[in-house]
């Protein structure tokens, strides 16, 4: 067996735009478009870029909760995209999604036993009643919530203690991956530690395989362990973490990574700073979407779409002129 | 050392809710100086807001009420003089910025509009198609293409990075001499906020303004503050200058926020195992302990910060260094 789990090969969401009276198809956005990754067993890949550039479509595909328009995803050598209704329930256990909103995601009238028992009945995974609280005490031990919890309603714990809920719940099927859509988005910086390090623990516990998306970088940069960069619809880049502020060679990684306020008031680092804003995706740029802000933009880049260079087995991107590696 | 023009002193600030009066804000003293930035950092439900919200005195009451303190501006205290004069006094010599544009910005009204009215108040002076000059102008000061076209058009027609530009030229149309910009930049992208960032930046270098940049981003602090005050439950627990703080935190609250930011070695490429965590989480407002609100989280807690002698109250601990803590780390 391969060591990837997941193979994600020329992946593509169109969502069409219709007008008139009539409904007609009048423009789309390529939401994702042509992407190719693959993950690892046991590997964090972190997803990142600026809001509308794709990551959640990308993330939602992956699970067909958002069909794609084409392309293949192979999960243990199963390309689910050819899947029937049946088939893929069944690999919807192993396939789980973690959203950002912990509150919106959860049942306010059912309590959290009822919760995390819901997609164990869905798929029959317990017996009888001893098994079914053996496990969810178990649940709850996992992420580091007191077993009273099981009887108190999700408007009864804090944001990052939702948070928990929502990752028992998908530990609940005995998942192998999980799409985590900006998970730590909305908690304060001190509990986001905290949710942080359980999903670091967990991981290396039950070998979970993570995608995890999130628009702080530093925080993508501490969990992942290569990092993706999309601009657009499109993945411009991927490369271990380590090499994503000295080593980018896509000249919109390198200005995203230099942007981010450095928490550290003894040094001063250059900045680049973009101009303009991101293009609207229903109408971009020929050619390399990023060439109207990239100043490293030649004719070439206006005329196609360059191709993927494969750097190495990690590292990879898409850019006719990239940054030299100092 | 800068001019002083602004000086909160002891503000307390209550809100009556059907659990009962919590104080939102207890205790607060600040300064803002000329041309100088005062970050104020803490997590959610701190206070910040709050805070800035009474110096704009736009504290909605009922349910809230300032109980105590002063806020001296230039010489009078803003929370005694007569409205009027503090309509005059808001988005004229202090502005402010809020979090989510879509709120404070009419939705029934161009870009340009909203501009030309805060011109109107502000600079009688001006006839109508030099306010619409200057309306453009501005726009193009924070960085908004065309301009001459985005003027004419509505707050839902622009992304989420321009409104806030388009605050932003509102809250400096009238030259303001202190800038409250409350979590600026949250909502944004980090491209975005870089370019924003920049701009104020900018700005307060041209025109010499005080701003108070609220926020729980200590990237966004060390980046842009000269000072910073550290807020939990409503009281400053910690405020020095901004490298002083960043070095040698003395409150261990402050030190396990700046710990807990993922940081990279990027020399080696190795990440740290764990992020070092501030356990448990902020106590309730209506269930605060006797003693420093801290103690539950806190590593050094003694019986002394459980109650036996009192609140920790901020303290000088070194030069424009002060702390609210019984047993300072140093
Ligand atoms: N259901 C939909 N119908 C039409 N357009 C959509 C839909 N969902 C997302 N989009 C568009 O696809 C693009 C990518 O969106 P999304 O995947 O949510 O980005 P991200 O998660 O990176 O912010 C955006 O331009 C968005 O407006
Ligand atoms: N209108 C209001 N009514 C009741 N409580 C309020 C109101 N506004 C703020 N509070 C309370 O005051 C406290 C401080 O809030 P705020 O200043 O907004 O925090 P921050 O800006 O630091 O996140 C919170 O506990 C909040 O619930
Ligand atoms: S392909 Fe050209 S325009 Fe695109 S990022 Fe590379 S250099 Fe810039
Ligand atoms: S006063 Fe005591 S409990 Fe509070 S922060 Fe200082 S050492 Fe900790
Ligand atoms: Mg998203
Ligand atoms: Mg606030």
């Amino acid at each position: 067996m391969s060591e990837y789990l997941l193979e994600v090969n020329n992946l593509t969401k169109k969502f069409p735009i219709r007008g008139g009276i009539f409904g007609r198809e009048v423009g789309a956005v390529y939401a994702v478009n042509d992407v190719s990754f693959k993950i690892k067993k046991g590997e964090t890949l972190g997803l990142v870029g600026e809001s509308g550039c794709g990551k959640t479509t990308l993330g939602r595909s992956l699970l067909r909760l958002i069909e794609p328009t084409a392309g293949e995803v192979f999960f243990n050598g199963v390309d689910i995209t050819k899947l029937d209704a049946d088939g893929m329930r069944e690999m919807r256990r192993k396939m789980q999604i973690i959203f950002q909103d912990p509150y919106a995601s959860l049942n306010p009238r059912m309590t959290v036993g009822g919760i995390l028992a819901e997609p164990m009945e869905i798929h029959g995974l317990f017996k009888d009643k001893e098994e079914r609280r053996k496990r969810l005490l178990q649940l709850l031990d996992q992420v580091q919530l007191p077993a009273d919890a099981l009887n108190k309603y999700p408007h009864e714990f804090s944001g990052g203690q939702r948070q928990r809920i929502c990752i028992a719940r998908a530990l609940a099927v005995e998942p192998e991956f999980i799409v985590c859509d900006e998970p730590v988005s909305a908690l304060d910086v001190s509990v986001q530690a905290q949710v942080v390090n359980l999903m670091m623990d967990l991981q290396k516990d039950l070998g979970l395989t993570f995608l995890f998306i999130a628009h702080d970088l530093k925080v993508v940069e501490y969990i992942s362990n290569r990092v993706a960069v999309m601009y657009l619809g499109n993945m411009v880049e991927v490369a271990e973490s380590h090499e994503l502020y000295g080593g980018a060679r896509h000249p919109y990684t390198k200005a995203l990574f230099s942007a981010i306020p450095n928490p550290n008031p003894n040094v001063t680092h250059d900045r680049i700073i973009l101009e303009g804003d991101i293009p609207s995706p229903m109408n971009p740029p020929d050619g390399c979407h990023f060439h109207p802000r990239c100043w490293n933009a030649t004719d070439e880049c206006r005329g196609s779409y360059p191709p993927v260079t494969e750097e190495s087995s990690t590292h990879a991107y898409r850019c006719y002129n990239p940054n030299q590696l100092s | 050392m800068a001019e002083k023009i602004l000086e909160i002193k002891d503000l307390c600030v209550e809100f009556n809710t059907d659990r009962g009066v919590i104080r939102a804000v207890n205790g607060v003293n600040l300064e803002v100086y000329k041309g100088k930035t005062l970050g104020v950092v803490g997590e959610s439900g701190s206070g910040k807001s709050v805070t800035a919200l009474s110096i704009m005195r736009l504290i909605p009451s009922p349910p809230g009420k300032i109980a105590r303190g002063t806020i001296d501006y230039r010489g009078e205290n803003l929370l005694e003089i007569p409205f009027d004069e503090m309509r005059r006094i808001r988005g004229n010599k202090i502005a402010m910025i809020f979090q989510e544009p879509m709120t404070s910005l009419n939705p029934v009204f161009t870009v340009g509009n909203q501009i030309e009215e805060v011109l109107e108040l502000h600079q009688k002076e001006l006839s109508k198609e030099q306010r619409r000059d200057k309306a453009i102008e501005m726009l193009h000061l924070v960085g908004i293409p065309s301009p001459e076209k985005r003027v004419t058009e509505y707050p839902h027609q622009l992304s989420g990075g321009m409104r806030q530009r388009v605050m932003i030229a509102m809250s400096l149309a009238c030259e303001p001499d202190i800038l409250i910009a409350d979590e600026p930049t949250t909502a944004l992208d980090v491209t975005i906020q870089a370019q924003i960032l920049e701009l104020m930046n900018k700005l307060q270098k041209e025109l010499g303004m005080g701003i108070i940049m609220i926020t729980h981003d200590l990237g966004v602090v060390a980046e842009t503050c000269d000072d910073v005050a550290v807020m939990y439950c409503g009281q400053i627990v910690e405020r020095a200058e901004v490298k002083e703080l960043f070095n040698h935190p003395q409150h261990p609250y402050t030190k396990g926020l700046i710990e807990s930011i993922p940081s990279f070695d990027s020399t080696t490429g190795e990440r740290k195992d764990r992020l070092p965590t501030i356990e448990g989480m902020v106590p309730s407002l209506f269930d605060l302990p006797d003693g420093c609100n801290f103690q539950d989280r806190c590593n050094f807690a003694t019986d002394k910060c459980r109650g036996s002698e009192g609140e920790p109250v901020l303290k000088s601990i070194g030069t424009h260094h002060d702390a609210a803590c019984f047993h300072p780390l140093s």
